[in-house]
């Protein structure tokens, strides 16, 4: 049983500080929350991010000054929270560097990189100052002469996601909306899956269509049941408003914030430690 | 939670949200292939709204990806769970934007934070984008959005001159918008610039043109917005009985 299932801790540390990461989920829902909180309880830095639609696990990390540039579309808390404090003192403070993108550029440079290509073509974008603010560049399509905005390929060091049910191997199944995660797991050099539920491979041979994720892709299984919230997860829990709010309120310093991540420690570690005896 | 919302908005509040959700409803027709994105909950209401009164051959596309979600309830969130819920099939994001690209994405509902006279819209920067007075979330799919789907319409909560300047600081996305729903008024896009199709009931001219940071040209003859008709509020009340479009506005 044991296989690739390591330790929450032990796969946070495979993170280098300046990693490229793909997050996955979108806004609060199926976020690797406790991995990000791993990340900063172990003071990474220099991150680079990528999502489309960021919220408290972008903002987390830049709380913890764990992030020097973010590649997303999207960073806020909707309509529960606003803005994403953190995030946005980060940038105008200049620690952070956003490069903005629109969603659909996001999924082109990752579908880039999923595609073996250097580069993606993107529709859109037309009269908008991103491309000219971020640096895609215009080419003449060969065939047609139309022109065409081209994403360079963003090829993260680790897509890190969420999942309902893994097996130790790293085969996953995602109930509910997937987001970017399947084509994350594509463009990244490597995967690192957190799970609700850790299953026996038959569970995944039963309906071999509904494994997302191959486990010939996955590096690393962190058993970690809740490990979105505050965020939700289909179907065992919705977003934790209550605590997400919590959470904004301890964002504004570093003691506050060590507070929220200590907070957390038992919940986030529970599943590394009830794994740890077949581990061993 | 429901209770708590209604209690802690005012009346005039509660009429306005009722009536921007009501006014985007309209805008869409019957058998459209309609989407929002994150953060919109004001699109979301009239979306299912629409599916009720006029446009129930619509198909409702959204970010979780449930084609024709029946949610339990709407969520504050609006990439939630519950969006995949009562679904048939599902679509994805990556495919909505595929969708677009080809033209075959009738309608699109996206905010801004700002509005400018000529229908752009920014959800990036305030101030100098290279050293941001305030850096805002960012524009999700909009920059893919406007220029791609057939229409767009826009819609903003705060209708002041800030929001609605002659220039964007920052264009996040223009294009194919054709209109824009505020708490004041309607606006048309038309040769390029926004024109004011009507005003709202209790709004006049004058403080409209106060509130907007761009010339108007002569409201004399504008018409005002028909108010939600009985069986819209009810409708409206059916889509969203948590008053979930509230939370747009506290």
């Amino acid at each position: 049983m044991s296989g690739k299932i390591i330790s929450l801790t032990q796969a946070a540390a495979l993170v280098q500080d300046g990693d490229l990461l793909a997050l996955g989920g979108n806004a609060l829902t199926r976020i690797p929350a406790a991995f990000v909180r791993e990340l900063a309880r172990q003071r990474r830095e220099n991150l680079c991010l990528v999502k489309t639609a960021g919220a408290y696990d972008v903002d987390l990390l830049c709380a913890a000054g764990a992030v020097a540039q973010t590649q997303t579309g999207y960073v806020g808390f909707e309509n529960l929270f606003g803005l994403a404090p953190s995030y946005r003192r980060g940038v105008e403070e200049g620690r952070v560097q956003a490069v903005e993108h629109a969603c659909s550029t996001v999924i082109a440079g990752l579908r880039a990189s999923a595609y073996g290509l250097p580069s993606q073509p993107v529709a859109g974008l037309e009269g908008s100052d991103v491309a000219a603010h971020t640096g895609f560049r215009q080419v003449k399509d060969p065939y047609t002469g139309e022109p065409v905005y081209m994403v360079p390929g963003i090829r993260p060091k680790f897509a890190v996601l969420h999942v309902a049910y893994a097996d130790a191997e790293g085969n996953a199944r995602i109930e509910g909306g997937a987001f970017e995660d399947v084509l994350m797991s594509r463009a990244a050099e490597s995967v690192i899956l957190t799970a609700e539920h850790i299953e026996e491979t038959a569970f995944f041979v039963e309906k071999p269509d509904r494994t997302a994720i191959p486990a010939f892709m996955v590096q690393a299984v962190v058993h970690a049941p809740g490990g979105a919230r505050p965020g939700g997860c289909h179907p065992f829990y919705d977003i934790d408003e209550d605590a997400v709010g919590a959470y904004l309120d301890s964002a504004s310093s570093a003691e506050s914030l060590q507070t929220h991540l200590d907070s957390w420690v038992e919940r986030d570690h529970a599943g590394s430690a009830a794994a740890s005896g077949s581990v061993a | 939670m429901s209770v708590a919302l209604r209690e802690g908005v005012s009346e005039e509040v509660r009429a306005t949200a009722d009536r921007m959700a009501v006014f985007l409803s309209r805008f869409i027709r019957d058998g459209e292939l309609v989407f929002h994105g994150v953060a919109s909950p004001l699109p979301m209401a009239a979306i299912v709204m629409a599916r009720n009164t006029h446009a129930p051959n619509l198909t409702y596309l959204n970010i979780p990806g449930g084609v024709d979600p029946k949610p339990p309830y709407l969520p504050g969130s609006t990439v939630a769970r519950q969006l995949m819920e009562g679904a048939l099939s599902y679509f994805t994001l990556t495919e909505i934007f595929d969708l677009s690209a080809r033209g075959k994405l009738d309608l699109a509902f996206l905010g801004g934070a700002q509005i400018d006279a000529r229908g752009d819209m920014n959800l990036s920067f305030i101030g100098d984008p290279a050293a941001p007075k305030v850096r805002l979330p960012g524009g999700a799919g909009s920059a893919h959005i406007l220029p791609t789907a057939g229409r767009t319409v826009l819609w903003r909560t705060a209708h002041d001159a800030r929001s609605f300047p002659e220039r964007c600081d920052f264009v996040t996305a223009s294009g194919n918008v054709e209109a824009v729903v505020t708490p004041l008024c309607i606006f048309e896009k038309a040769d390029g610039r926004l024109r004011v199709n009507s005003i709202h009931q209790g709004v006049t001219p004058d403080a409209l043109r106060a509130a907007t940071g761009f010339d108007l040209g002569d409201l004399e003859h504008t018409p005002a917005t028909p108010e939600p008709t009985p069986a819209e509020r009810t409708a409206l009340e059916a889509a969203d009985p948590e008053g979930i479009r509230l939370r747009e506005f506290v």
